[in-house]
């Protein structure tokens, strides 16, 4: 196996353009949060729904995580399988190989995937398998593509794992298939994970606009179709501080060029859209999405009138990593509400210098420290609600935040037009429920006065 | 009876849990306290999000967030600086430092680091302790009973030393199993002292995970059982304890301090909960309190009601070893066909079962338990339950389709008929639903 970290690829994985010497922070040992790389490896692939997806390693990497991400099918659902070697003290001992290969012999045999992906774990990793041998021994025998996917928790970050996810993709599967005859080329959506359903609303828009979604890289993607990503004709980067490098290295390799994008808001889906037909060279399609746009956003600011009013003046505290940082900030802006700190650790300086764009000059940003830091902020900046990932949404309800989740575990979506409207109804269901006056109050023998001096 | 495995290379749609998490789940249990996970930082992440989505609250944990190059030269170096932080900035009460499968295949010694660590800090009064659990073995059962056992290991030597013990007779320590609910060592506690006994909880997720509402955010855990208090337990005249995996620790407290113990494997149903009462008449000899004679009549009548409902039915449990054994016995009671047992690994308890006894997941269970009426199992058995057209009925860990799972009674009288109505709800909904679609499809 290749060193597992070098520094060009940290670098990279933490999404600058250039390539930087500086690598991704180092977790503070008692202080860290957030998956590693293996779990960030998986957000990656295991929305390509039809592939089996077998983790090597004991149970737990595989057992203690699996249907724990929120990305949805519309149709097979083989990826929501957990499958793993389970690894036992003997085949630690003695190599555990041989299981591997009769695992991935039994899943094809058993379930006749497409493709069967490969997870190392720290332990297999540390043993120093040779995964990669006996994955391509097996591709060869069954006769479908096995992808050994070397991101062991241990190499780094989430991040990190996105990115060398993106990096088995490129190695192992774009490039191998061709489109059928009839397949109508447009854009790969790139690092956009169908989260509850998201996908969905961003594809029906493409649709009415005439664009065609030519790979799905990964929400709710069929392993075939990712094959033939090389014959698209822009790639549009929705999650850019995962898999930027992947476009990149696809503008080098077939000379498709991309462009980083995102969904939330009015304002960015309109942006995107547009890029989107721009990139095409096709004056056509331009005119057609600048119809759509128009009529989207007019009925759009005409349903989001009654919740306008309510959410003016807001003031919402965001923690959330990488693109979500900036993209967020503009959908709430055009929602009237306002971001009185942001959570910096997972974004790139691209990002930052995009959050910087975006908010005033009175936004606290919290680079890093966790549950403590954030209550922190929304109590001094007088915050209204938080908006943070599902890991924090518990210590919200502890301290009594109206709180909206809007990482992968989430169960709403809030892409596109639809997203926007959807988000601000969220918005308004949550501060204006009355769980936060009845918790705030007191029961009744309590607000009495003492009856005894004590 | 047997205990048998399906021969398959993969585990497929696995029930197993890592043990580490079982290990959070005891600390969660104990007050201002902080696992402390020695590993990378998935090993930390992923139960704490687990745990998070089953108990809906914020779960207490911390890694050493060892990376690739920390594994080869000196994974300690990492542990010491996450101690540092963590007693410098937080100040924990009980710090327990869990090894994981990587810690142990690199042969980490933290055992012994932890020991220079305490010595050279000349740290007192806290509880630290390490436990060695590699996710290769074991499941989450195991991986709790290990880590109270070590905490109670690490309570005798500290208070060990300081001479005579006095022994107080009203006085019971209760070692719950992983597979209760909050509520569950809510009911027992509860139980026990109805009798007049003081009670301690060993650890107490009854008031820790239940849900309550001490106001404010803490990296440590909020509730559970305070030091003091698990220091005085060392002084109890007898343990209880309930489940088959925590007789280790019981015997632990009995080896080393003589404490007596009594061990109650089954939990549920009509004839557990005889057996628990019966036994706190005897040893308290106070009479038993007029509320559990209710609910004895109230649970044999709701099983009068129910036996039509259950009445040629078949059901297919998949849960953790001791839970299984605990439902299986209730299982026996409302006369329905035990299709298939399925568990996420052997122990003695299970081996000597009556019943035929599967070791395999959830994948097993579908195949072995193919035309049953009622499935029970964690939440990951959705799906399986839906392809083999029986009624899903959550229990276990992890939860996450219900609100309030880790609020449910499955203990005494009043768990048994809570378990029994819901239960044949569902059967009785199966029906209707059934009933519908073929008239809809006549």
């Amino acid at each position: 196996m290749d060193p597992l970290r070098q520094d060009e690829f940290d670098s990279q994985a933490c999404g600058s353009i250039a390539p930087k010497a500086k690598p991704c922070p180092r977790p503070k040992p008692g202080e860290a949060a957030g998956g590693c790389s293996f779990d960030g490896a998986q957000i990656t692939l295991l929305p390509i729904m039809d592939a089996a997806h077998l983790v090597h390693g004991p149970i737990a990497c595989a057992g203690n995580s699996w249907e724990s991400r929120g990305t949805l099918s519309s149709g097979p659902s083989l990826s929501q399988y957990g499958f793993a070697t389970d690894l036992t003290d003997s085949d630690i001992i003695f190599g555990g190989e041989k299981k591997l290969k009769d695992s991935i012999d039994y899943i094809a045999g058993r379930f006749a995937p497409p493709a069967i992906f490969v997870y190392s774990t720290c332990v297999t990793a540390l043993i120093g398998q040779d995964m990669d041998a006996v994955c391509k021994e097996a591709a060869d025998r069954i006769g479908i593509p096995v992808i050994p996917v070397n991101s062991p928790g241990f190499v780094g970050s989430k991040n990190l794992g996105n990115r060398l996810a993106g990096d088995a993709l490129l190695q192992y599967v774009i490039g191998t298939g061709e489109p059928e005859p009839e397949t109508d080329l447009g854009v790969n959506l790139i690092g956009e994970y169908n989260i509850a359903g998201e996908m969905w609303d961003i594809e029906k828009l493409m649709n009415s606009a005439g664009i065609a979604v030519t790979s799905r890289i990964t929400g709710d993607a069929r392993y075939k179709e990712i094959t033939w990503a090389h014959r698209a004709r822009v790639n549009m980067v929705v999650c850019s501080r995962a898999l930027l490098g992947l476009a990149k290295e696809m503008e080098s390799r077939y000379g498709i060029p991309y462009f980083e994008g995102s969904f939330y808001g009015a304002k960015e889906t309109t942006y995107s859209l547009r890029q989107m037909a721009y990139l095409m060279n096709d004056r056509e399609m331009e005119r057609r999405v600048d119809r759509l746009t128009e009529r989207e956003e007019a009925r759009l600011s005409q349903e989001l009138r009654p919740y306008r009013k309510l959410l003016r003046g807001k003031r919402a505290v965001l923690y959330t990593g990488g693109v979500k940082s900036w993209s967020v900030i503009s959908a709430l802006k055009e929602l009237g509400v306002q971001v009185v700190g942001v959570g910096t650790n997972k974004s790139t300086e691209d990002d930052v210098r995009r959050i910087a764009d975006r908010v005033g000059d009175d936004t606290e940003y919290i680079p890093e420290g966790g549950a403590s830091r954030i209550i922190k902020t929304v109590r001094e900046r007088k915050a209204d609600i938080m908006i943070a990932g599902g890991r924090n949404m518990y210590v919200a309800m502890k301290e009594q935040i109206p709180f909206i989740d809007i990482n992968q575990e989430r169960h709403k979506a809030y892409a596109g037009y639809e997203g926007l409207l959807r988000l601000a109804k969220e918005l308004t269901y949550s501060l204006a429920n009355p769980i936060w006056k009845l918790a705030a109050s007191p029961a009744p023998w309590d607000k009495e006065a003492p009856p005894y001096d004590r | 009876m047997t205990v048998n495995r399906r021969k398959k290379p993969a585990s497929v749609n696995p029930m197993k849990i890592g043990q580490s998490l079982g290990a959070v789940l005891a600390l969660q249990g104990c007050y201002r306290a902080m696992p402390l996970i020695h590993g990378s930082q998935g090993c930390s992440a992923f139960p704490k999000a687990l745990l998070t989505r089953h108990f809906r609250e914020p779960i207490a944990v911390q890694t050493s967030a060892l990376q690739e190059m920390d594994v080869i030269f000196d994974a300690n170096r990492n542990l010491e600086e996450a101690l540092n932080l963590v007693l410098s900035k937080h100040r924990p009460d009980i710090i327990g430092i869990i090894g994981t499968e990587l810690t142990d295949v690199a042969g980490v010694d933290y055992q012994n680091m932890l020991k220079t660590y305490k010595r050279e800090r000349n740290m007192r009064g806290g509880l630290a302790f390490s436990v060695v659990l590699p996710d290769f073995r074991g499941s989450l059962e195991s991986g709790f009973s290990s880590t109270v056992e070590s905490m109670i290991d690490e309570m005798i030597q500290q208070v060990g030393h300081r001479g005579q013990r006095s022994m107080n007779t009203r006085q019971i320590t209760l070692l719950p199993g992983s597979f209760l609910t909050p509520a569950d060592v809510m009911e027992l506690k509860e139980l026990i002292s109805s009798f007049g006994f003081e009670v301690i909880a060993l650890p107490d997720i009854s008031t820790s995970l239940s849900g309550h509402l001490l106001t404010g955010f803490s990296p440590l855990t909020r509730g559970g059982v305070p030091l003091d208090s698990m220091l005085q337990s060392l002084q109890s005249g007898l343990t209880i304890a309930v489940g088959g995996s925590m007789e280790r620790p019981a015997r632990r407290l009995h080896n080393a301090i003589g404490t007596p113990y009594k061990v109650f494997e089954g939990a549920m149903g009509l004839k557990a909960t005889d057996e628990l009462l019966h036994f706190l008449h005897q040893i308290s000899g106070e009479p038993v309190p007029l509320r559990y004679c209710w609910q004895r009549e109230n649970l044999l009548d709701s099983m009068l009601d129910a036996h039509f409902q259950f009445a040629g039915m078949s059901v297919l449990a998949a849960l953790e070893p001791d839970h299984l054994y605990s439902v299986s016995g209730w299982l026996e009671e409302l006369g329905v066909e035990q299709k298939a047992l399925i568990t996420s690994f052997e122990t003695p308890l299970i081996a000597g079962m009556e019943r035929e006894v599967w070791v395999g997941d959830l994948d097993d269970a579908e195949v072995l338990g193919k035309g049953a009426d009622l499935w029970i199992s964690n939440s990951h058995g959705i799906a399986g339950a839906q392809r083999i057209g029986a009624a899903f009925m959550p229990a276990g860990f992890p939860v996450w389709n219900e609100l309030g799972a880790y609020m449910s009674v499955s203990v005494g009288y009043r768990g048994a008929m809570e378990w029994s109505n819901k239960a044949g709800n569902l059967l009785m909904q199966r029906e209707a639903d059934s009933r519908e679609s073929s008239v809809r499809h006549r």
